[in-house]
């Protein structure tokens, strides 16, 4: 997990909002301020090439007044005839469409020569007009050309036309000679001087000094005001302003594609931004909910009292949850990543755990058994085991994950139902050996004691020296009680004789199945394996079916307690039967490998009241032989030759020898 | 007396017979009832008696006969000598812890029983005589007690009557009646009736 900064979540938005915001203003003002740029570049080509508009006019007009200085000059040194001095006057008049004529006046004002086109008849007074009069007056004064202020052309041109005198004044030495007067159409002037590609762009006009329109030339229609310039022409004598107006309008917003273009990227951008924001919040919301799911599934572990436990393939822990770290007493932190053999295993039952293991690793696994475990102060538990292979999203098999119950209780209640049931049917068996063993005791109880009684007695007056007459009553009686002990022994045999009819014929195996299920749950408790060898040709046996039983019981029960000492892989009880058809018998043995039987112990294994155990009523064995011999049997034990007891019975075949 | 309680006849007749060859006169009784209907009757005198008990009997059994013995103070002055045919310690324990003078489990040695039933009947007696002597103690007045133990002392006469601030001639008089009430004639057969 890459470590974040944290901040504080308010700043963690803000940097953002700004940035988004900083964004947006940047998007809105540069497409204005490259409409600023571009206007002030128009606007500064406007003003450049109005200069040079201006620069034009003046060198057309310098040409002019050069011309007319040379023609002064030559008129006031040389008196040309007025023929050449015409001529020259058309020369000029061919070298510009806007000079429409040129006259030489004399100081009285007669026109001396005049140009083609020039107004003729008037006075000169008239034909020149009032402002040109002044500047013809002006020019002589200063000895230099003056214009005239801007004047209506009169005669036969257009009634808006506009012209402009240039008063040139004639001197010889300081005598006036006159006057040159060359007269400008001042719409002639722009028609001619502008250039074609500045015009089509441009409306240019000429002003007066009130701003009045003298001139003007819009071949591409009216401008639009929106960049203008004014330009004095400065010409001496006439104040003229060439205004220049340029028909393009203001640049439009979005001028161009690349604006729109990076507009709507802009605008693209934004809305990715906003739908990385939703999709992050969604995001953040499933990842709450999953963060949720997780402590709720934390939590559902935590509560549960089945131990869960996940292995990996190779058998080492990956996951426990706390009712199994309980269960087996060992920390999580002790247990994850632990590789068998695990510290809750019990030694003894290794070779199992082993085994297990290697069938896992092997990749079959029991889905469900019982086992033991053991915490680290020693307690055994007895668990039952679920597994089941733990799959990834990818369907991958990673591991096996188990769940595990501590049984203990259930165990203990087996054991105590199992012990309730045996001592239940112990009773009932015993209550039937019982029967006899009680019966012969009482009864025989009383005539042996008079017998007794009777014989101490004739023994002490015998030693007294007593009348021995005295002696025959007794002697009689007690003759009388022996008679009657006989009785009783009589009687016993006729209860056996009772009992045999309820001998019947019967399968050892059938027997053996009725009582399994108590001799298996023994088996369990003491991690005993069982192993019946019974043949299917076995004969049917004559027996009591509760007395063999109980009998059989007895011998088990005796073989897997004797195993309690023994390693696990060796506890097992062996039950085998036998014909013997020479005897007319089966043979049953009941085989341990448990401690064997001592000398000593031997020597009364099978008298009443003699136990080796602690819980013992020592009636067992001594019970067991009575019952198989009541049938005809016998009951013997010898040593097992790997370690332990054969226990040997034998039960007359059914229909054999009674 | 020894008196035999068994509800078997052979058992009852053989003991009787058994008691005879060593000298000891017995009554039997079939039942714990009949026995106890005897009891109750005014021929019946405890001193010197001992009985033989058996425990299991039909009706009344021997412990609940036992009860009834003892619930009239007669267990003191009668031995009384439990016999069983089951071996059964703690019920044996039991009587003997109320008073039970022993107990038998059939089958017995005959004559270590019948010893036992000799020394019941020398108990019953010497139990009986002790009562006898405290009742007659009983009828001492305190001054009496007084003498009593003075001459029990061996003190002589004077020394008596100094130390109880009396005249002779009164501590003589006393000493007649001490003699008197408990049935003795010297001072020596005195003592040893209250050894």
């Amino acid at each position: 997990m890459l470590k974040r900064i944290s901040l504080p979540s308010s700043v963690r938005w803000l940097l953002p909002v700004v940035l988004v915001l900083l964004f947006v203003a940047i998007v809105f003002w540069l497409p204005w301020q490259a409409r600023q740029l571009e206007s002030t570049e128009r606007q500064e080509q406007l003003i450049a090439d109005t200069l040079w508009v201006e620069q034009s006019i003046r060198f057309q007009l310098g040409r002019h007044e050069e011309s007319l200085r040379g023609l002064a000059n030559e008129i006031a040194t040389g008196h040309p005839a007025p023929a050449d001095v015409q001529q020259r006057m058309e020369r000029m008049l061919k070298n510009g469409a806007e000079l429409k004529s040129v006259i030489q006046v004399d100081p009285h004002g007669r026109v001396v020569v005049a140009s083609e086109g020039a107004p003729v008849g008037a006075g000169t007074n008239a034909m020149l007009g009032q402002s040109s009069l002044a500047a013809q007056d002006h020019a002589r004064r200063t000895h230099s050309p003056v214009y005239a202020e801007p004047e209506p052309l009169g005669g036969d041109a257009a009634p808006d036309a506009l012209k402009m005198d240039l008063h040139f004044p004639i001197y010889r030495g300081d005598q006036w000679m006159g006057s040159l007067v060359a007269t400008f159409q001042l719409s002639s002037l722009l028609d001619e001087m502008v250039p074609w590609w500045f015009a089509q762009d441009n409306q240019i006009s000429l002003l007066d000094r009130d701003d009045k329109v003298l001139a003007r030339r819009s071949s591409a229609g009216p401008g639009h005001g929106v960049y203008t310039h004014k330009r004095a022409l400065d010409l001496p004598g006439a104040t003229i302003t060439l205004m220049t107006d340029s028909v393009k309008g203001e640049p439009k917003l979005l001028p161009n594609l690349l604006v729109g273009s990076v507009i709507a990227l802009s605008l693209a951008l934004l809305w990715s931004l906003f739908a990385l924001w939703g999709h992050i919040s969604r995001r953040l919301a499933a990842e709450g909910e999953l963060r949720q799911q997780m402590s709720f599934r934390t939590a559902m572990e935590n509560s549960l009292v089945t131990g869960l436990r996940a292995r990996d393939l190779e058998g080492r822990i990956t996951y426990v949850n706390p009712a199994f770290c309980q269960m087996v007493g060992y920390p999580a932190e002790e247990l994850i990543g632990r590789s068998p053999p695990m510290p809750y295993w019990a030694p003894d039952v290794m070779e199992e755990y082993q085994h297990r293991l290697a069938n896992v690793l092997a990749g079959s696994i029991t889905p469900e058994f019982e086992t033991l475990f053991q915490r680290p102060d020693g307690t055994r538990i007895p668990v039952l085991v679920f597994e089941a292979p733990l799959v990834d999203k990818e369907g991958r098999h990673t591991g096996y994950m188990g769940s595990i119950l501590d049984i203990s209780d259930r165990k203990r209640m087996e054991e105590l139902n199992r012990q309730h049931q045996e001592k239940l049917q112990a009773s009932a068996r015993l209550a039937t050996m019982g029967e006899i063993a009680s019966m012969l005791a009482h009864e025989l109880n009383q005539p042996l004691a008079a017998i007794s009684s009777y014989t101490t007695g004739a023994l002490n007056i015998l030693a007294r020296g007593g009348d021995t007459a005295m002696l025959k009553p007794a002697l009689e009686q007690a003759g009388a009680q022996a008679q009657r002990a006989g009785q009783i022994i009589r009687s016993v045999h006729e209860f056996v004789k009772n009992r045999e009819s309820e001998r019947q014929d019967v399968a050892l195996q059938s027997m053996l199945d009725s009582i399994l299920v108590l001799i298996e749950l023994q088996a369990r408790q003491h991690h005993v394996s069982l192993q019946i060898e019974l043949p299917d040709s076995l004969p049917l046996v004559r027996a009591d079916r509760l007395l063999i039983e109980q009998v059989l019981l007895n011998l088990t029960r005796n073989g897997i307690e004797a195993m309690g000492d023994v390693q696990p892989l060796k506890r097992v009880l062996r039950v085998v039967a036998e014909n013997d058809p020479l005897a007319g018998m089966v043979v049953v043995q009941v085989i341990d490998n448990g401690h064997g039987i001592p000398q000593d112990v031997a020597e009364r294994l099978f008298s009443p009241f003699f136990s080796t155990k602690a819980e013992g009523m020592g009636m067992g064995l001594n019970i067991c032989r009575t019952a198989i011999e009541f049938h005809g049997g016998t009951l013997t034990h010898r040593d097992n030759p790997q370690g332990g007891t054969i226990f040997t019975f034998t039960l007359p075949v059914a229909g054999g020898v009674k | 007396m020894l008196h035999i309680v068994d509800d078997e006849a052979v058992v009852r007749d053989s003991l009787s017979w058994l008691a005879s060859s060593r000298g000891i006169a017995a009554t039997t009784y079939d039942s714990a009832a009949a026995f106890l209907a005897f009891a109750q009757s005014g021929a019946f005198d405890p001193e010197g008696d001992c009985v033989l008990l058996d425990v299991r009997m039909p009706e009344i059994s021997g412990v609940a006969a036992f009860d009834q013995l003892a619930a009239r103070g007669l267990t003191a002055r009668l031995p009384v000598i439990f016999l069983t045919g089951h071996g059964d310690v703690p019920m044996a324990v039991d009587t003997l812890k109320r008073g039970a003078f022993d107990f038998f489990e059939k089958p017995f040695n005959d004559n270590q029983l019948m010893d036992r039933v000799q020394e019941g009947l020398a108990a019953s007696r010497e139990a009986s005589g002790k009562a006898a002597v405290q009742a007659r103690l009983a009828t001492l007045s305190s001054r009496e007690r007084e003498v009593l133990d003075l001459i029990l002392a061996g003190k002589m006469n004077k020394v008596v009557a100094d130390e109880l601030g009396i005249s002779m001639r009164t501590v003589e008089v006393h000493r007649a009646h001490i003699f008197d009430k408990m049935q003795v004639k010297t001072a020596v057969e005195l003592a040893g009736l209250l050894k």
